[in-house]
């Protein structure tokens, strides 16, 4: 266990014979484990890994944070700005789509656009797919998906009510989202 | 009546005209004389990653009077709208209007291109495309001292996989680049530029040393084959050098970060 920094191209001395899974930061190349990242090789589990603490594009089953930019009939388009928790540097955002059947599980074809995101929303989703050339796929098909910070017609940040509404705080009305399940956080 | 030389309607010239002396041919001769390092030295880099905060990773080199600035952006979203399976390498070198003894205009133009499209061949295939779909990863050289364009284009290769490196882009190894003249029989490494101009060929090698592969070879001027190998030789030697100095930056920026 090598507990010096690794360059790219360096070779990673392993202590057991049988080559460990490899995550991200390694490579193996005619029998032989390198680095491709500057950084320190440290097991997760049973992979070996070096972390990476950079922003990265989105990859297939990532979890993003994005604003609803546009509105159509047929999908939601996303900028995309959070990837697995590192923030994207500012102006740097990816697109991604949210589709109508990838809205939610249930009734998928019975969903309407507006019930669901509004212009502004912020939405927590995974990325199914790298998508067409302009935008990545992106669903909110699970309960702890969706919209997790949206403001009310009237100007108010809304607290969800339940996984279909959201309430204004100021003028006590309810308006429909696809809200996202709160995150229980251990204080 | 004889023609007076002196015409009193005209402004005249001097009556004794002489031809002008050039300096260059002098500077050539005496360099092609004396060189202050030996033929195999190269000229001493000093090389600090992470100096430009606001890019994603950044590189700065300077060897004695060549200094380049490098700054990575990316993986970013590609602006193009065609699909890709692997990620686009952009390189992108612009010369400061201060960086050669002649002013240069602002605007880009032919020798930019060239030299990006030199340092672009010899990084790309050191870095793991594959991972990057759809995305462009952005380099950036600005060239703050200009003394050779060998100087520029091996340093600035180093610049930019160094500045990779910071930038935390997967990549399959280092990339080291050394050039070379020949002078005669004599193989310079590391020519400036007026060593550049007397010389009468120049090769440039770069390879990633971790894996003994070579990535980009550029051959100009005339020699022999013999002499061509013998030049790839010599720059393969000192890239591993090179490689070594390019690593312990890393890792002290590392360690102090």
């Amino acid at each position: 266990m090598v507990s010096d920094i690794l360059l790219p191209g360096q070779s990673v001395s392993l202590a057991r014979g049988p080559a460990p899974k490899l995550g991200g930061g390694l490579y193996l190349k005619d029998g032989q484990v390198r680095a491709s990242l500057v950084g320190v090789a440290q097991y997760e589990g049973s992979t070996l890994a070096i972390s990476h603490v950079r922003s990265h594009p989105p990859a297939a089953n990532s979890v993003v944070l994005g604003t609803v930019t546009r509105l159509s009939p047929l999908q939601a388009m996303v900028s995309i700005s959070v990837v697995d928790g590192i923030p994207l540097p500012a102006g740097e955002e990816f697109n991604g789509v949210i589709r109508t059947q990838d809205v939610r599980a249930t009734e998928k074809d019975k969903v309407k656009i507006g019930d669901c995101f509004r212009g502004g929303d912020v939405v927590k989703g995974v990325v199914i797919s790298l998508g067409d050339a302009r935008s990545y796929y992106i669903t909110t098909a699970r309960n702890d998906l969706g919209v997790i910070f949206a403001t009310s017609e009237a100007g108010a940040s809304m607290d969800a009510v339940s996984w279909q509404e959201m309430r204004c705080p100021k003028t006590g009305r309810i308006e429909k989202r696809k809200c996202a399940k709160p995150e229980s956080h251990t204080l | 009546m004889a023609q007076s030389a002196n015409d009193r309607r005209r402004i005249n010239g001097p009556e004794e005209s002489f031809t002008p002396v050039f300096d260059d041919e002098d500077e050539d001769i005496k360099l092609k004389m004396q060189r202050s390092r030996a033929p195999g030295d190269i000229r001493p880099i000093f090389l600090q990653p992470g100096l430009i905060s606001q890019a994603n990773g950044s590189a700065y080199i300077e060897t004695e009077k060549t200094k380049i600035a490098c700054a990575v952006y990316g993986p970013r979203q590609s602006k193009t709208t065609t699909y890709s399976e692997k990620g686009r390498l952009n390189v992108e070198v612009k010369f400061t209007p201060f960086s050669c003894t002649r002013r240069r205009a602002p605007m880009r133009d032919a020798e930019d291109r060239s030299i990006g499209v030199s340092i672009h061949q010899a990084i790309v295939s050191s870095i793991r495309l594959e991972l990057f779909p759809k995305s462009t990863i952005d380099v950036f050289i600005t060239i703050i001292e200009n003394d050779g364009i060998e100087g520029c284009i091996a340093s600035g290769s180093l610049a930019a996989s160094t500045a990779l490196a910071d930038a935390g882009i997967e990549m399959l190894g280092l990339v080291a680049s050394c050039s070379a003249a020949i002078v005669g029989d004599v193989i310079q490494l590391d020519p400036s530029e007026a060593e550049a101009r007397a010389s009468s060929g120049t090769v440039i090698l770069a390879c990633m040393p971790a894996l003994n592969s070579i990535t980009s070879l550029w051959q100009s001027g005339q020699m022999t084959t013999s002499m061509s190998l013998k030049c790839m030789e010599q720059c393969h030697e000192r890239c591993i050098d090179i490689h070594s100095i390019v690593a312990q930056s890393l890792l002290e920026h590392r360690r102090t970060d």
